[in-house]
């Protein structure tokens, strides 16, 4: 099946309720929120991506333009989620943000080590928060070109 | 040798002479001839013993070793006896008739002369000493005697001339004088002092060394008494020394002898009596071998007394034998045997060495070594105990024959200390490792604290924040304005939280972050700053002055934290002034360079500068100036990292003066 970027271009994956419905609501009322698929752990969020476990029944790859990726999550932490992205040339193509609430500079350097395109610590302000987020939708769905697909 | 005077044969052995036919010939004949005629003159009748006396005389003539010549007065020989041929090697028939002159050296020539013309006016000639000529060439000392011969009428024709050979006798004179001298030499020059005395013990002569060594000139000490050169306690004794001397007996005594100036030296004196009754004695100075004696006793007695008192055993062998010549007390204490048990068996009889010298066949073996050592040896004491010891033996020659010397330290207690301490590191390793592993257990737990204050304190905050924001945004109509009031309260306490927490976890990261100490740039480090604060400095007066700048070695990025906490604090405080007045520099103190941030602003009670860097403490009320109270925490905990101090002045609403060093924190602390 060709890859395509079908119904998804965003991919969220948030396990916090709260950050999650900020980040909804942020996303909603800059109407960047049709097409959002959200992954509340690392699991879940490759799965999703190679078409494995829960949604195994689908087939194939989802590719979004951008991936939204917390680094603390349940399961499968954000850091090895990013390793298996980045480290599969199916899926390396695909825009990670890092968005967490990290400053430690541990978690920074590793990231950009294993490939990630931009790295945003969550403001706890949430006018500056919803800015970032606003601006994050703005900028990888609209203003940057995603890359070509490759078929697998 | 034979000697130089014979002594006289007597007649009647010249009466058995070998030759009694040989004829008088000659001269001599003449002299017999002559005599019997005297003899006939004076009495007829005795005529035939006249003859027989004639006889007797030729045969003495004959017979004498003595040359016995005859010659006229022009020197022609006119007889030459047995003793002459002896001699001269000539033959009677050889020299008769011949002048007598071929037996005189070329050089002594004139003497012939000399000697007729004497005898011609009737001077005899006595005995002169002289040199003459054998056939052989070889020359002869001789002693001459010429008397005349005269005619029956008295008219002198001839001399007789006796000459006898003197070379043995010059020979032997010659050798006195030779060891004459010889033995002058070795009285004059002789380092002892002799001295010769007479019977009484005057003296009669000494020699250089005993001069100098009495400190007498040789004319002083002439004439002196024994008495004169002996301490007094001596007098008494130098009856008894003359006696003794006299029984010819010989004398050897140490006395002590008083020089001119007084003072005193001892001497070893040898003394003999000589031929001609006087008195020869020997003086030898022995000052300096009584002082190397003293010294040798009293380095023996050192010697003696280390090894009496050494904390280590010492145990001499004679390394023939294997016998024990000496051994030590502390080597009798440790081994528990006594000094007999060791004395009077060889040392692998002892039993305690069996680890070297089993018997006398290893010992034998290992006594030439020159140098043995064993780090631990294990022996055995009488009462069973088993002791280690370090055991050093060397060889050496005393006075030709070999000793062994072993010295025997007991290293039990210094074997379990050592022991004890390889035990004791090990354990300290041990638990070295074990804290070690602690702390990095206690460091991974902070680092998991910090992450997780970093993630799961900030997302609740950003909820508390975000949704007190969408009720304001979506529910403003629905509240009145107690209600709104109270969310925006809610809303800054959120924030004002999440400042904490940052400050915070910055705090606690700049213990454990990376430090890269590299050269630096004061000036550009400050300017960053000031660039950075710039939102602080708008809708104001601020007057900023940067002065001379120091460069220094620190982290960069550490520092920079420093200089923004402790500008923006200047900034801050100064809110209230009009202008604000800040002065940036440095200053050289000695070898250290100090930094400083001076404002005019709100400043504070010293009395309070303690708290200054504590965390969380805070001088003024948030009300007036916000902040977390972390900041200058923060500053201290840098600058210290860094090897340097932080301090302020300040007075209350006066201003406030940072200072900061980057080295010599802990001289000034």
């Amino acid at each position: 099946m060709q890859p395509d970027y079908g119904e998804t271009e965003i991919l969220l994956v948030e396990d916090n309720p709260t950050d999650l419905e900020l980040a909804l609501r942020v996303f909603r009322k800059h109407e960047l929120a049709n097409r959002i698929e959200v992954a509340r752990d690392g699991a879940e969020a490759l799965d999703f991506l190679f078409g494995e476990g829960a949604h195994a029944g689908r087939g194939g790859l989802q590719i979004p333009k951008v991936i939204l990726l917390d680094l603390k999550l349940p399961k499968i932490g954000g850091l090895e989620v990013l390793r298996r992205i980045k480290g599969d040339p199916r899926t390396r193509t695909i825009p990670i943000v890092v968005l967490t609430s990290s400053q430690e500079e541990k978690d920074l350097v590793e990231s950009y080590e294993l490939g990630v395109n931009s790295y945003i610590v969550k403001p706890v302000d949430f006018d500056q928060f919803s800015d970032c987020l606003k601006q994050i939708g703005i900028y990888w769905l609209l203003s940057n070109a995603p890359p070509k697909l490759n078929a697998p | 040798m034979p000697s130089v005077i014979r002594a006289p044969k007597r007649i009647s052995q010249l009466q058995k002479a070998t030759r009694p036919e040989t004829k008088p010939k000659g001269l001599l004949k003449e002299v017999i001839d002559l005599k019997a005629a005297l003899a006939i003159r004076a009495n007829l009748t005795d005529r035939r013993r006249a003859d027989g006396a004639v006889a007797q005389l030729a045969a003495i003539v004959e017979s004498s070793d003595d040359a016995i010549i005859g010659k006229d007065l022009q020197g022609t020989v006119t007889s030459w006896n047995a003793g002459a041929e002896k001699m001269f090697g000539y033959k009677a028939s050889e020299m008769m008739g011949l002048s007598i002159t071929r037996l005189i050296p070329p050089e002594r020539q004139q003497e012939e002369g000399e000697i007729l013309n004497k005898i011609r006016h009737r001077k005899s000639v006595r005995h002169f000493e002289t040199v003459r000529l054998r056939k052989d060439g070889k020359t002869l000392d001789v002693s001459v005697a010429v008397s005349a011969i005269k005619d029956r009428s008295g008219k002198i024709v001839g001399a007789s001339k006796v000459v006898r050979d003197i070379t043995e006798r010059k020979r032997s004179e010659e050798a006195r004088r030779t060891s004459e001298a010889r033995y002058r030499a070795l009285f004059d020059y002789a380092p002892d002092g002799i001295v010769i005395a007479d019977s009484e013990s005057y003296y009669l002569d000494a020699n250089a060394s005993a001069c100098r060594m009495l400190g007498y000139t040789r004319s002083e000490l002439i004439g002196l008494h024994a008495t004169d050169i002996v301490i007094q306690s001596e007098v008494a004794h130098i009856e008894t020394a003359l006696g003794v001397i006299k029984a010819r007996s010989a004398y050897h005594r140490e006395w002590q002898f008083r020089r001119k100036d007084g003072s005193v030296f001892p001497a070893d004196v040898m003394a003999t009596m000589m031929p001609d009754g006087n008195l020869l004695a020997m003086v030898r100075d022995i000052t300096e071998s009584r002082r190397t004696e003293r010294a040798l006793a009293a380095s023996e007695l050192r010697y003696r007394r280390l090894f009496e008192t050494a904390k280590d055993g010492i145990l001499i062998l004679d390394a023939t034998t294997g016998m024990v010549v000496d051994v030590n007390p502390f080597l009798i204490t440790t081994l528990g045997f006594s000094h007999e048990q060791f004395l009077s068996k060889a040392v692998w009889e002892l039993g305690f060495f069996k680890d070297i010298w089993a018997n006398a066949e290893k010992f034998a073996e290992l006594k030439d070594k020159e140098y043995v050592r064993y780090e631990n040896l294990p022996l055995e004491t009488s009462d069973g105990q088993r002791i280690e010891v370090e055991f050093v033996s060397n060889v050496y020659l005393v006075n030709g024959s070999k000793v062994i010397q072993c010295n025997i330290r007991d290293v039990t207690a210094r074997r379990k200390a050592q022991e004890a301490l390889r035990q004791l590191n090990a354990n300290l390793e041990q638990r070295v490792i074990e804290r070690t592993t602690q702390l990095e257990a206690a460091n991974k737990d902070l680092e998991a604290f910090s992450y997780s204050v970093s993630h799961d304190l900030r997302a609740p905050l950003r909820a508390i924040s975000g949704f007190s924001k969408i009720v304001l945004e979506d529910h403003s109509a629905e509240m009145d304005a107690d209600g709104l009031r109270y969310l925006n309260q809610v809303e800054k306490s959120a924030q004002q939280m999440g400042q904490l927490i940052d400050d915070l976890l910055t705090f606690s990261r700049t213990g454990r972050q990376a430090f890269n100490v590299q050269p630096v740039i004061t000036a550009d480090i400050v300017n960053a700053a000031l660039d950075d604060l710039k939102a602080m400095q708008e809708n104001r007066r601020v007057n900023i002055s940067v002065g001379d700048l120091a460069d220094c070695e620190a982290d960069a990025s550490l520092l920079r934290q420093v200089w923004l906490n402790l500008l923006s604090n200047a900034l801050k405080y100064t809110r209230k002034c009009d202008p604000a007045v800040i002065t940036i520099g440095s200053r050289r103190e000695g070898e250290t360079d100090v930094f400083f941030i001076q404002d005019n602003g709100a400043g504070f009670d010293m009395k309070y500068a303690d708290k200054l860097f504590g965390v969380f403490q805070r001088l003024h009320l948030a009300d007036d100036y916000e902040g977390t109270g972390v900041g200058l925490a923060l500053v201290q905990r840098i600058v210290q990292r860094h090897g340097g101090k932080v301090w302020a002045e300040a007075k209350l609403n006066l201003g406030a003066t940072f200072h900061f060093t980057l080295t010599g924190g802990q001289d000034a602390a």
